[in-house]
Protein backbone atom coordinates (compact mmCIF):
# COMPACT_ATOMS: atom_id res chain seq x y z
CA UNK A 1 0.00 0.00 0.00
CA UNK A 2 1.16 3.43 -0.72
CA UNK A 3 2.37 5.34 2.24
CA UNK A 4 -0.28 8.12 3.02
CA UNK A 5 2.28 10.44 4.24
CA UNK A 6 3.60 11.49 0.47
CA UNK A 7 1.14 10.23 -2.05
CA UNK A 8 -2.71 10.36 -1.34
CA UNK A 9 -4.22 6.97 -1.00
CA UNK A 10 -7.61 6.15 -2.92
CA UNK A 11 -10.43 4.03 -1.83
CA UNK A 12 -12.81 3.27 -4.35
CA UNK A 13 -16.58 2.01 -2.94
CA UNK A 14 -19.14 1.20 -5.67
CA UNK A 15 -22.57 -0.44 -5.49
CA UNK A 16 -26.21 -0.51 -5.91
CA UNK A 17 -28.41 2.48 -4.26
CA UNK A 18 -29.69 1.03 -0.57
CA UNK A 19 -26.96 -0.87 0.27
CA UNK A 20 -24.75 1.46 1.85
CA UNK A 21 -22.24 3.26 0.09
CA UNK A 22 -22.31 6.35 1.44
CA UNK A 23 -22.34 5.00 5.06
CA UNK A 24 -19.08 3.34 4.22
CA UNK A 25 -17.09 6.60 2.22
CA UNK A 26 -18.70 8.27 4.95
CA UNK A 27 -16.62 6.14 7.78
CA UNK A 28 -13.92 5.67 5.94
CA UNK A 29 -13.80 9.94 5.58
CA UNK A 30 -14.08 10.49 9.53
CA UNK A 31 -11.57 8.02 10.15
CA UNK A 32 -8.94 9.61 8.42
CA UNK A 33 -9.91 13.38 9.06
CA UNK A 34 -10.02 12.44 12.63
CA UNK A 35 -6.30 11.54 11.82
CA UNK A 36 -5.38 14.29 10.72
CA UNK A 37 -5.46 13.82 7.19
CA UNK A 38 -6.85 15.97 4.55
CA UNK A 39 -9.80 14.32 2.36
CA UNK A 40 -11.88 15.09 -0.58
CA UNK A 41 -14.84 12.47 -0.75
CA UNK A 42 -17.04 12.92 -4.36
CA UNK A 43 -19.89 10.53 -5.01
CA UNK A 44 -22.70 9.99 -7.30
CA UNK A 45 -25.74 8.65 -5.63
CA UNK A 46 -29.11 11.59 -6.46
CA UNK A 47 -30.19 9.90 -9.88
CA UNK A 48 -29.71 6.12 -8.88
CA UNK A 49 -32.14 6.05 -5.74
CA UNK A 50 -32.56 2.38 -4.77
CA UNK A 51 -31.86 -0.13 -7.44
CA UNK A 52 -28.91 2.13 -9.23
CA UNK A 53 -25.60 2.29 -9.06
CA UNK A 54 -23.80 4.28 -6.79
CA UNK A 55 -19.98 5.10 -6.58
CA UNK A 56 -17.87 6.69 -3.77
CA UNK A 57 -14.41 8.19 -4.10
CA UNK A 58 -12.06 8.81 -0.95
CA UNK A 59 -8.97 10.06 -1.22
CA UNK A 60 -6.89 10.83 1.90
CA UNK A 61 -3.29 11.86 2.49
CA UNK A 62 -1.19 15.01 3.18
CA UNK A 63 -2.89 17.20 0.12
CA UNK A 64 -5.13 15.90 -2.00
CA UNK A 65 -5.87 18.26 -5.12
CA UNK A 66 -8.29 16.46 -6.78
CA UNK A 67 -11.47 14.73 -5.64
CA UNK A 68 -11.83 12.06 -8.49
CA UNK A 69 -9.56 8.87 -8.58
CA UNK A 70 -8.13 8.58 -11.88
CA UNK A 71 -8.30 5.21 -13.62
CA UNK A 72 -5.58 2.61 -12.09
CA UNK A 73 -5.22 4.86 -9.27
CA UNK A 74 -7.03 3.11 -6.99
CA UNK A 75 -5.43 1.36 -4.10
CA UNK A 76 -8.43 -0.42 -2.36
CA UNK A 77 -11.61 -1.22 -4.73
CA UNK A 78 -14.77 -2.00 -2.37
CA UNK A 79 -17.44 -3.58 -4.16
CA UNK A 80 -20.53 -3.66 -2.28
CA UNK A 81 -22.02 -5.88 -5.18
CA UNK A 82 -20.31 -8.13 -7.48
CA UNK A 83 -20.79 -6.45 -11.52
CA UNK A 84 -20.87 -3.21 -10.05
CA UNK A 85 -17.34 -4.47 -8.65
CA UNK A 86 -15.97 -6.02 -11.98
CA UNK A 87 -17.39 -2.29 -13.60
CA UNK A 88 -14.72 -0.41 -11.94
CA UNK A 89 -11.68 -2.80 -11.92
CA UNK A 90 -9.92 -1.01 -14.35
CA UNK A 91 -9.83 1.62 -11.95
CA UNK A 92 -7.65 -0.36 -9.34
CA UNK A 93 -4.05 -0.18 -9.19
CA UNK A 94 -2.86 -3.13 -11.43
CA UNK A 95 -0.30 -4.51 -9.53
CA UNK A 96 -0.40 -3.22 -5.60
CA UNK A 97 -4.13 -3.17 -5.60
CA UNK A 98 -6.50 -4.60 -3.21
CA UNK A 99 -10.36 -5.78 -4.31
CA UNK A 100 -12.69 -6.63 -1.82
CA UNK A 101 -16.29 -7.46 -3.01
CA UNK A 102 -19.41 -9.19 -1.73
CA UNK A 103 -20.48 -11.64 -4.14
CA UNK A 104 -24.29 -10.44 -3.83
CA UNK A 105 -25.44 -10.76 -6.95
CA UNK A 106 -28.10 -7.63 -7.40
CA UNK A 107 -28.93 -8.23 -11.52
CA UNK A 108 -29.83 -4.96 -12.95
CA UNK A 109 -32.74 -4.33 -15.66
CA UNK A 110 -29.72 -3.98 -18.90
CA UNK A 111 -28.69 -7.44 -17.98
CA UNK A 112 -32.43 -8.39 -18.86
CA UNK A 113 -32.43 -6.72 -22.34
CA UNK A 114 -33.66 -10.00 -24.37
CA UNK A 115 -37.34 -10.19 -23.26
CA UNK A 116 -38.29 -13.39 -24.65
CA UNK A 117 -39.10 -16.38 -22.39
CA UNK A 118 -36.54 -18.23 -21.39
CA UNK A 119 -34.17 -15.99 -22.15
CA UNK A 120 -30.89 -15.47 -20.25
CA UNK A 121 -29.84 -12.45 -18.16
CA UNK A 122 -26.92 -11.12 -19.16
CA UNK A 123 -24.97 -10.31 -15.81
CA UNK A 124 -21.48 -10.71 -15.65
CA UNK A 125 -20.19 -14.96 -16.45
CA UNK A 126 -16.90 -14.80 -14.73
CA UNK A 127 -16.88 -15.79 -11.79
CA UNK A 128 -15.15 -14.80 -8.20
CA UNK A 129 -12.61 -17.48 -8.80
CA UNK A 130 -11.44 -16.35 -12.17
CA UNK A 131 -11.51 -12.44 -10.63
CA UNK A 132 -9.53 -13.39 -7.54
CA UNK A 133 -6.67 -14.52 -9.80
CA UNK A 134 -6.30 -11.40 -12.01
CA UNK A 135 -5.83 -8.65 -9.11
CA UNK A 136 -3.33 -8.35 -6.85
CA UNK A 137 -4.72 -8.87 -3.58
CA UNK A 138 -8.55 -9.76 -3.54
CA UNK A 139 -11.44 -10.78 -1.27
CA UNK A 140 -14.34 -12.35 -2.94
CA UNK A 141 -16.64 -12.53 0.27
CA UNK A 142 -20.27 -13.89 1.02
CA UNK A 143 -20.79 -10.45 3.45
CA UNK A 144 -24.67 -10.53 2.60
CA UNK A 145 -24.81 -14.47 4.11
CA UNK A 146 -22.73 -12.83 6.93
CA UNK A 147 -24.85 -9.98 7.83
CA UNK A 148 -27.93 -12.35 7.63
CA UNK A 149 -26.80 -14.65 10.05
CA UNK A 150 -25.99 -12.07 12.54
CA UNK A 151 -29.11 -10.94 11.99
CA UNK A 152 -29.29 -8.24 9.61
CA UNK A 153 -29.06 -8.17 6.01
CA UNK A 154 -28.10 -4.13 5.70
CA UNK A 155 -25.23 -4.80 8.10
CA UNK A 156 -23.64 -6.48 5.16
CA UNK A 157 -21.66 -3.06 4.18
CA UNK A 158 -20.25 -2.83 7.32
CA UNK A 159 -18.83 -7.04 6.76
CA UNK A 160 -16.94 -5.04 3.62
CA UNK A 161 -15.59 -2.32 6.08
CA UNK A 162 -14.05 -4.89 8.34
CA UNK A 163 -12.95 -6.07 5.53
CA UNK A 164 -11.59 -2.58 4.62
CA UNK A 165 -10.25 -2.23 7.69
CA UNK A 166 -7.47 -4.83 7.26
CA UNK A 167 -6.20 -2.88 4.49
CA UNK A 168 -5.52 0.37 5.81
CA UNK A 169 -3.34 1.53 8.37
CA UNK A 170 -5.50 2.86 11.17
CA UNK A 171 -6.14 0.72 14.45
CA UNK A 172 -9.19 -1.23 14.83
CA UNK A 173 -10.35 0.81 18.07
CA UNK A 174 -10.93 4.02 15.72
CA UNK A 175 -12.91 2.39 13.41
CA UNK A 176 -15.10 0.70 16.46
CA UNK A 177 -15.50 4.04 17.56
CA UNK A 178 -16.45 5.42 14.21
CA UNK A 179 -19.04 3.39 13.13
CA UNK A 180 -21.32 4.20 15.84
CA UNK A 181 -21.92 7.76 14.14
CA UNK A 182 -23.22 6.71 10.83
CA UNK A 183 -25.71 3.62 12.16
CA UNK A 184 -29.51 3.53 14.01
CA UNK A 185 -28.51 3.28 17.69
CA UNK A 186 -30.62 0.32 17.55
CA UNK A 187 -28.23 -1.45 15.48
CA UNK A 188 -24.60 -0.36 16.86
CA UNK A 189 -23.76 -4.01 18.69
CA UNK A 190 -24.92 -6.19 15.56
CA UNK A 191 -22.80 -3.04 13.75
CA UNK A 192 -19.74 -3.72 15.18
CA UNK A 193 -20.18 -7.54 15.14
CA UNK A 194 -19.84 -7.67 11.77
CA UNK A 195 -16.98 -4.93 11.46
CA UNK A 196 -15.51 -7.69 13.79
CA UNK A 197 -16.64 -11.01 11.18
CA UNK A 198 -15.48 -9.00 8.56
CA UNK A 199 -12.09 -8.38 9.49
CA UNK A 200 -11.60 -11.46 11.02
CA UNK A 201 -12.53 -13.23 7.73
CA UNK A 202 -10.47 -10.96 5.98
CA UNK A 203 -7.21 -11.67 8.17
CA UNK A 204 -7.42 -15.40 7.63
CA UNK A 205 -5.60 -14.64 4.60
CA UNK A 206 -5.29 -13.25 0.93
CA UNK A 207 -7.04 -14.37 -2.48
CA UNK A 208 -9.97 -15.95 -0.89
CA UNK A 209 -13.09 -16.69 -2.53
CA UNK A 210 -16.23 -17.63 -0.15
CA UNK A 211 -16.95 -20.94 -0.37
CA UNK A 212 -20.70 -19.57 -0.66
CA UNK A 213 -19.64 -17.16 -2.84
CA UNK A 214 -22.18 -17.95 -5.79
CA UNK A 215 -24.48 -18.90 -3.02
CA UNK A 216 -28.16 -17.78 -2.18
CA UNK A 217 -28.31 -14.69 -3.57
CA UNK A 218 -29.75 -15.22 -6.61
CA UNK A 219 -31.96 -12.46 -7.58
CA UNK A 220 -35.59 -12.28 -8.34
CA UNK A 221 -35.08 -11.41 -12.15
CA UNK A 222 -32.77 -14.29 -12.66
CA UNK A 223 -35.54 -16.75 -12.25
CA UNK A 224 -36.07 -18.08 -15.65
CA UNK A 225 -39.43 -19.30 -17.26
CA UNK A 226 -39.82 -22.29 -18.82
CA UNK A 227 -39.29 -22.01 -22.29
CA UNK A 228 -42.21 -21.86 -24.29
CA UNK A 229 -43.36 -21.93 -27.85
CA UNK A 230 -45.98 -19.03 -28.53
CA UNK A 231 -49.02 -19.34 -31.24
CA UNK A 232 -50.29 -16.07 -32.01
CA UNK A 233 -53.83 -16.70 -34.14
CA UNK A 234 -55.35 -13.82 -35.66
CA UNK A 235 -59.08 -14.33 -36.72
CA UNK A 236 -59.11 -12.31 -39.84
CA UNK A 237 -63.46 -12.27 -39.98
CA UNK A 238 -62.97 -10.35 -36.49
CA UNK A 239 -60.25 -8.03 -36.72
CA UNK A 240 -61.49 -4.33 -38.04
CA UNK A 241 -57.80 -2.87 -37.76
CA UNK A 242 -57.90 -1.01 -34.99
CA UNK A 243 -54.51 -0.62 -34.42
CA UNK A 244 -54.86 -1.52 -30.45
CA UNK A 245 -52.62 -4.82 -30.71
CA UNK A 246 -50.07 -3.06 -33.32
CA UNK A 247 -49.74 0.12 -31.38
CA UNK A 248 -49.74 -1.50 -27.77
CA UNK A 249 -47.66 -4.59 -28.38
CA UNK A 250 -44.41 -3.85 -26.16
CA UNK A 251 -42.11 -5.62 -28.65
CA UNK A 252 -44.05 -3.81 -31.63
CA UNK A 253 -44.00 -7.21 -33.76
CA UNK A 254 -47.25 -6.77 -35.40
CA UNK A 255 -48.58 -4.44 -38.50
CA UNK A 256 -51.48 -3.94 -39.87
CA UNK A 257 -51.54 -5.30 -43.71
CA UNK A 258 -52.89 -3.96 -46.87
CA UNK A 259 -56.39 -5.16 -46.52
CA UNK A 260 -55.92 -3.87 -42.21
CA UNK A 261 -56.28 -6.91 -41.13
CA UNK A 262 -53.68 -7.86 -37.67
CA UNK A 263 -50.71 -9.22 -38.55
CA UNK A 264 -47.73 -11.12 -36.48
CA UNK A 265 -45.03 -9.83 -38.55
CA UNK A 266 -41.77 -10.39 -36.28
CA UNK A 267 -42.91 -13.72 -34.53
CA UNK A 268 -39.23 -13.93 -33.04
CA UNK A 269 -39.67 -10.65 -31.12
CA UNK A 270 -42.77 -12.22 -29.41
CA UNK A 271 -42.26 -12.57 -25.56
CA UNK A 272 -46.01 -14.32 -25.37
CA UNK A 273 -47.06 -11.84 -23.00
CA UNK A 274 -50.66 -11.44 -24.10
CA UNK A 275 -51.48 -8.16 -24.10
CA UNK A 276 -52.61 -8.09 -27.81
CA UNK A 277 -54.86 -10.68 -26.93
CA UNK A 278 -56.26 -9.08 -23.79
CA UNK A 279 -55.99 -5.65 -25.26
CA UNK A 280 -58.23 -6.85 -28.35
CA UNK A 281 -61.81 -5.20 -28.30
CA UNK A 282 -62.99 -7.82 -31.12
CA UNK A 283 -61.84 -11.07 -29.55
CA UNK A 284 -59.76 -11.74 -32.48
CA UNK A 285 -56.64 -12.66 -31.14
CA UNK A 286 -55.39 -15.45 -29.40
CA UNK A 287 -51.52 -16.12 -27.81
CA UNK A 288 -50.82 -19.92 -26.83
CA UNK A 289 -47.66 -20.73 -24.91
CA UNK A 290 -47.12 -24.19 -24.74
CA UNK A 291 -43.87 -25.50 -22.63
CA UNK A 292 -41.15 -27.02 -24.48
CA UNK A 293 -39.98 -30.09 -23.31
CA UNK A 294 -36.47 -30.05 -21.52
CA UNK A 295 -33.80 -31.26 -24.10
CA UNK A 296 -33.17 -35.03 -22.10
CA UNK B 1 -55.95 -25.32 -19.68
CA UNK B 2 -54.79 -23.85 -22.75
CA UNK B 3 -51.08 -22.49 -21.08
CA UNK B 4 -48.25 -22.59 -19.09
CA UNK B 5 -48.94 -19.82 -16.70
CA UNK B 6 -52.09 -19.71 -14.42
CA UNK B 7 -52.86 -16.62 -15.87
CA UNK B 8 -54.14 -18.28 -18.74
CA UNK B 9 -56.74 -20.78 -17.95
CA UNK B 10 -59.61 -18.13 -19.24
CA UNK B 11 -60.86 -18.21 -22.73
CA UNK B 12 -62.86 -15.28 -23.83
CA UNK B 13 -64.91 -17.98 -26.45
CA UNK B 14 -66.37 -19.73 -23.42
CA UNK B 15 -68.57 -17.07 -22.63
CA UNK B 16 -69.45 -15.12 -25.42
CA UNK B 17 -72.06 -16.09 -28.21
CA UNK B 18 -70.20 -17.41 -31.37
CA UNK B 19 -72.68 -16.70 -33.24
CA UNK B 20 -73.16 -13.44 -32.68
CA UNK B 21 -69.62 -12.34 -33.78
CA UNK B 22 -67.79 -10.23 -34.66
CA UNK B 23 -69.51 -8.02 -32.45
CA UNK B 24 -71.35 -4.81 -33.90
CA UNK B 25 -67.96 -2.39 -32.05
CA UNK B 26 -66.62 0.18 -34.03
CA UNK B 27 -63.05 -0.56 -34.45
CA UNK B 28 -60.77 0.42 -31.55
CA UNK B 29 -64.08 0.62 -29.37
CA UNK B 30 -63.03 0.17 -25.60
CA UNK B 31 -66.44 -1.99 -24.26
CA UNK B 32 -64.87 -5.03 -25.91
CA UNK B 33 -61.78 -4.85 -23.52
CA UNK B 34 -64.40 -3.93 -20.43
CA UNK B 35 -66.52 -6.86 -21.65
CA UNK B 36 -63.26 -9.50 -21.83
CA UNK B 37 -62.70 -7.76 -18.01
CA UNK B 38 -65.47 -8.85 -17.04
CA UNK B 39 -66.12 -12.54 -18.07
CA UNK B 40 -62.51 -12.62 -16.46
CA UNK B 41 -63.74 -12.21 -13.17
CA UNK B 42 -66.59 -13.82 -13.72
CA UNK B 43 -64.10 -17.01 -14.47
CA UNK B 44 -62.09 -16.08 -11.75
CA UNK B 45 -64.96 -16.26 -9.40
CA UNK B 46 -66.29 -19.72 -11.02
CA UNK B 47 -69.59 -18.24 -11.23
CA UNK B 48 -71.44 -20.96 -13.03
CA UNK B 49 -73.72 -19.52 -16.24
CA UNK B 50 -76.74 -20.69 -15.42
CA UNK B 51 -76.33 -18.25 -12.38
CA UNK B 52 -75.31 -15.54 -13.82
CA UNK B 53 -77.57 -12.76 -15.31
CA UNK B 54 -76.43 -9.66 -17.22
CA UNK B 55 -78.83 -6.75 -17.44
CA UNK B 56 -78.44 -4.14 -19.90
CA UNK B 57 -80.08 -0.86 -21.51
CA UNK B 58 -79.71 0.88 -24.53
CA UNK B 59 -76.53 1.93 -26.49
CA UNK B 60 -73.55 0.60 -27.65
CA UNK B 61 -73.04 -0.36 -23.60
CA UNK B 62 -76.07 -1.88 -24.24
CA UNK B 63 -75.72 -4.34 -26.78
CA UNK B 64 -72.78 -6.48 -24.61
CA UNK B 65 -75.41 -8.47 -22.74
CA UNK B 66 -76.47 -9.93 -26.05
CA UNK B 67 -72.67 -11.38 -26.27
CA UNK B 68 -72.56 -13.15 -23.36
CA UNK B 69 -73.42 -16.45 -23.38
CA UNK B 70 -75.40 -16.42 -19.91
CA UNK B 71 -78.59 -15.27 -18.64
CA UNK B 72 -79.50 -11.84 -20.58
CA UNK B 73 -81.55 -9.35 -20.41
CA UNK B 74 -81.77 -6.17 -22.89
CA UNK B 75 -84.17 -3.88 -21.36
CA UNK B 76 -85.07 0.13 -21.65
CA UNK B 77 -83.51 3.04 -22.00
CA UNK B 78 -81.85 4.02 -18.21
CA UNK B 79 -83.97 1.49 -16.81
CA UNK B 80 -81.52 -1.90 -16.63
CA UNK B 81 -80.81 -1.30 -12.59
CA UNK B 82 -84.68 -0.69 -12.31
CA UNK B 83 -85.42 -4.15 -14.04
CA UNK B 84 -82.20 -5.81 -12.08
CA UNK B 85 -83.72 -4.55 -9.06
CA UNK B 86 -86.62 -6.63 -9.46
CA UNK B 87 -84.30 -9.54 -10.63
CA UNK B 88 -82.04 -9.73 -7.60
CA UNK B 89 -84.92 -9.39 -5.28
CA UNK B 90 -87.25 -12.37 -7.16
CA UNK B 91 -83.86 -14.71 -7.80
CA UNK B 92 -81.12 -13.57 -4.74
CA UNK B 93 -79.12 -16.99 -6.05
CA UNK B 94 -78.55 -15.25 -9.30
CA UNK B 95 -74.78 -13.09 -9.46
CA UNK B 96 -77.04 -10.04 -11.48
CA UNK B 97 -74.53 -7.56 -13.36
CA UNK B 98 -75.53 -4.30 -14.99
CA UNK B 99 -73.59 -2.94 -17.91
CA UNK B 100 -74.60 0.57 -18.23
CA UNK B 101 -73.18 3.44 -20.17
CA UNK B 102 -72.82 7.19 -19.15
CA UNK B 103 -75.82 8.54 -20.47
CA UNK B 104 -78.01 5.24 -20.05
CA UNK B 105 -77.15 5.49 -16.22
CA UNK B 106 -76.40 9.03 -15.33
CA UNK B 107 -78.82 10.76 -17.44
CA UNK B 108 -81.61 9.13 -18.37
CA UNK B 109 -81.33 6.70 -15.67
CA UNK B 110 -80.00 8.77 -13.27
CA UNK B 111 -82.83 8.34 -10.67
CA UNK B 112 -82.61 4.49 -10.22
CA UNK B 113 -78.65 5.02 -10.20
CA UNK B 114 -78.95 6.88 -7.44
CA UNK B 115 -81.72 4.73 -5.46
CA UNK B 116 -79.84 1.62 -6.24
CA UNK B 117 -76.89 3.01 -4.66
CA UNK B 118 -79.49 3.61 -1.71
CA UNK B 119 -81.17 0.71 -1.55
CA UNK B 120 -77.52 -1.51 -1.29
CA UNK B 121 -79.00 -4.56 -3.06
CA UNK B 122 -76.59 -7.15 -3.75
CA UNK B 123 -75.67 -6.49 -7.46
CA UNK B 124 -73.05 -5.35 -9.59
CA UNK B 125 -73.37 -1.98 -11.73
CA UNK B 126 -70.73 -1.27 -14.62
CA UNK B 127 -70.92 1.83 -16.10
CA UNK B 128 -68.94 2.39 -19.10
CA UNK B 129 -67.76 5.68 -19.21
CA UNK B 130 -67.18 6.90 -23.08
CA UNK B 131 -67.77 10.25 -22.56
CA UNK B 132 -70.59 10.23 -25.36
CA UNK B 133 -74.36 8.82 -26.59
CA UNK B 134 -72.67 6.99 -29.54
CA UNK B 135 -74.90 4.74 -30.80
CA UNK B 136 -78.19 7.08 -30.66
CA UNK B 137 -75.86 9.91 -32.78
CA UNK B 138 -72.86 11.74 -30.45
CA UNK B 139 -74.66 13.82 -28.54
CA UNK B 140 -73.54 15.21 -25.59
CA UNK B 141 -73.72 13.24 -21.89
CA UNK B 142 -73.20 14.42 -18.86
CA UNK B 143 -69.49 13.05 -18.69
CA UNK B 144 -68.58 14.74 -21.56
CA UNK B 145 -65.51 16.93 -20.79
CA UNK B 146 -65.67 20.47 -21.08
CA UNK B 147 -65.21 22.05 -24.00
CA UNK B 148 -64.87 18.73 -26.12
CA UNK B 149 -67.66 18.99 -29.30
CA UNK B 150 -70.28 16.92 -30.08
CA UNK B 151 -73.81 16.81 -32.23
CA UNK B 152 -75.30 19.13 -29.58
CA UNK B 153 -72.75 21.07 -28.43
CA UNK B 154 -71.19 21.89 -31.83
CA UNK B 155 -69.57 24.93 -30.66
CA UNK B 156 -68.07 22.96 -27.50
CA UNK B 157 -69.48 21.71 -24.59
CA UNK B 158 -70.16 23.99 -21.47
CA UNK B 159 -71.72 22.22 -18.92
CA UNK B 160 -69.99 20.82 -15.87
CA UNK B 161 -68.80 16.81 -15.70
CA UNK B 162 -70.40 14.33 -13.39
CA UNK B 163 -67.79 12.63 -11.20
CA UNK B 164 -69.82 9.02 -11.36
CA UNK B 165 -68.34 7.23 -8.40
CA UNK B 166 -68.49 10.13 -6.34
CA UNK B 167 -72.12 10.16 -7.16
CA UNK B 168 -72.36 6.38 -6.46
CA UNK B 169 -70.46 6.89 -3.01
CA UNK B 170 -72.59 9.99 -1.50
CA UNK B 171 -75.30 7.95 -2.60
CA UNK B 172 -74.15 5.03 -0.39
CA UNK B 173 -73.09 2.43 -2.87
CA UNK B 174 -71.27 -0.19 -1.07
CA UNK B 175 -68.39 -0.37 -3.60
CA UNK B 176 -67.20 2.03 -6.14
CA UNK B 177 -64.67 1.86 -7.99
CA UNK B 178 -62.77 3.30 -11.21
CA UNK B 179 -60.23 1.67 -14.07
CA UNK B 180 -59.02 2.42 -17.47
CA UNK B 181 -59.23 -0.24 -20.27
CA UNK B 182 -56.32 -0.13 -20.68
CA UNK B 183 -55.33 -1.18 -17.48
CA UNK B 184 -57.03 -4.79 -18.00
CA UNK B 185 -55.71 -7.15 -15.16
CA UNK B 186 -56.38 -4.01 -12.86
CA UNK B 187 -60.05 -4.10 -14.33
CA UNK B 188 -60.58 -7.58 -13.65
CA UNK B 189 -59.41 -7.40 -10.34
CA UNK B 190 -61.41 -4.43 -9.63
CA UNK B 191 -64.70 -6.16 -11.11
CA UNK B 192 -64.24 -9.29 -9.38
CA UNK B 193 -63.97 -7.53 -5.60
CA UNK B 194 -67.16 -5.80 -6.90
CA UNK B 195 -68.96 -8.80 -7.94
CA UNK B 196 -67.95 -10.49 -5.04
CA UNK B 197 -69.09 -7.87 -2.44
CA UNK B 198 -71.94 -8.49 -1.09
CA UNK B 199 -74.69 -5.38 -1.99
CA UNK B 200 -74.39 -2.42 -4.77
CA UNK B 201 -70.96 -2.07 -6.62
CA UNK B 202 -70.45 0.33 -8.83
CA UNK B 203 -67.57 0.53 -11.49
CA UNK B 204 -67.15 2.96 -13.76
CA UNK B 205 -64.57 1.70 -16.65
CA UNK B 206 -63.27 4.64 -18.86
CA UNK B 207 -63.77 3.87 -22.41
CA UNK B 208 -62.61 5.27 -25.55
CA UNK B 209 -65.48 6.66 -28.36
CA UNK B 210 -62.81 6.59 -31.24
CA UNK B 211 -64.91 6.93 -34.30
CA UNK B 212 -68.07 9.59 -32.99
CA UNK B 213 -66.19 10.90 -29.81
CA UNK B 214 -62.74 10.69 -30.48
CA UNK B 215 -62.39 11.35 -34.34
CA UNK B 216 -64.40 15.00 -33.72
CA UNK B 217 -61.98 16.14 -30.90
CA UNK B 218 -58.95 15.18 -32.65
CA UNK B 219 -58.07 12.86 -30.20
CA UNK B 220 -56.40 10.07 -32.22
CA UNK B 221 -56.71 6.76 -32.58
CA UNK B 222 -58.42 4.14 -30.04
CA UNK B 223 -54.15 3.00 -28.59
CA UNK B 224 -53.67 7.07 -28.37
CA UNK B 225 -56.91 7.35 -26.34
CA UNK B 226 -56.76 4.73 -24.43
CA UNK B 227 -53.10 5.87 -23.29
CA UNK B 228 -54.05 9.24 -22.82
CA UNK B 229 -56.57 7.95 -20.93
CA UNK B 230 -54.18 6.01 -18.51
CA UNK B 231 -51.90 8.53 -18.33
CA UNK B 232 -54.58 11.45 -16.85
CA UNK B 233 -55.81 9.27 -14.30
CA UNK B 234 -54.16 9.27 -10.67
CA UNK B 235 -53.44 5.33 -9.66
CA UNK B 236 -54.22 4.56 -6.27
CA UNK B 237 -50.92 3.84 -5.02
CA UNK B 238 -49.72 7.47 -5.88
CA UNK B 239 -52.53 8.72 -4.51
CA UNK B 240 -51.26 10.99 -1.92
CA UNK B 241 -47.65 11.23 -3.32
CA UNK B 242 -47.95 12.59 -6.50
CA UNK B 243 -48.73 16.37 -6.15
CA UNK B 244 -51.64 17.24 -8.52
CA UNK B 245 -49.41 19.82 -10.95
CA UNK B 246 -48.06 16.48 -12.59
CA UNK B 247 -51.75 15.41 -13.38
CA UNK B 248 -54.21 17.42 -15.46
CA UNK B 249 -57.12 15.59 -13.85
CA UNK B 250 -57.91 14.74 -10.24
CA UNK B 251 -59.43 11.78 -11.25
CA UNK B 252 -58.41 8.65 -9.15
CA UNK B 253 -58.60 4.71 -9.89
CA UNK B 254 -58.55 1.76 -7.75
CA UNK B 255 -61.55 1.00 -5.16
CA UNK B 256 -62.95 4.53 -4.50
CA UNK B 257 -65.28 3.69 -1.65
CA UNK B 258 -66.10 0.60 0.66
CA UNK B 259 -68.37 0.31 2.82
CA UNK B 260 -70.34 -2.10 5.12
CA UNK B 261 -73.89 -1.05 4.62
CA UNK B 262 -76.30 -3.69 4.90
CA UNK B 263 -77.64 -5.10 2.18
CA UNK B 264 -81.06 -4.71 1.03
CA UNK B 265 -82.04 -8.27 0.03
CA UNK B 266 -81.56 -9.74 3.06
CA UNK B 267 -83.68 -6.98 5.04
CA UNK B 268 -86.51 -7.46 2.49
CA UNK B 269 -86.36 -11.62 3.05
CA UNK B 270 -86.47 -11.26 6.77
CA UNK B 271 -89.89 -8.69 6.44
CA UNK B 272 -91.27 -11.59 3.78
CA UNK B 273 -90.64 -14.07 6.56
CA UNK B 274 -91.98 -12.32 9.50
CA UNK B 275 -94.96 -11.54 7.72
CA UNK B 276 -95.34 -15.09 6.44
CA UNK B 277 -95.41 -16.24 9.72
CA UNK B 278 -97.91 -13.80 10.93
CA UNK B 279 -100.33 -15.76 8.60
CA UNK B 280 -99.60 -18.66 9.84
CA UNK B 281 -98.17 -19.87 6.44
CA UNK B 282 -95.14 -21.48 5.83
Amino acid sequence: MTNPVQVPTNVLIVGVGGQGVIMVSKVLATLCQNHGYAVKQSEVHGMAKRGGAVFSHVRFGPQVWSPTIPEGEADVLVALEWAEGLRWLSFLKPDTGTFIADCQRIVPPFACRNRGRGAEASYAPQTPEEIIQQVHAGYAMDATTMATNLGNLRAANTVLLGALSTALDFAVDDWLATIPQFVPPASIDINLAAFAAGREWALAGEKRVDANAEGPHVSYTEIRHAQVDTVVEIVEERCKGCDICVKLCPERCLRLNDSLVAELVLPDLCTGCHMCEWLCPDFAISVTNTPVPEPA
Amino acid sequence: MKDVDVLDDFDIEDYIRQDQMPHFLCPGCGHGIALRALMWAIHDLAIPKDKLAVVSGIGCSGRLSGYVDASTFHTTHGRPLAFATGLALARPDLHVIVISGDGDCLAIGGNHMIHSCRRNLNMTCMMLNNEIYGMTGGQVSPTTSSDRFTTTTPAGNTEPVFDACALAAAAGASFVGREVTLQILALRELLRDAIANDGFSFVEVISDCTEIYGRKNDLGASPEMMMSQKSSMRPFAYRNTVDVPFRPTGLKTGVLAKTDRPEYGKAYRAMTEKLRGKKGRG
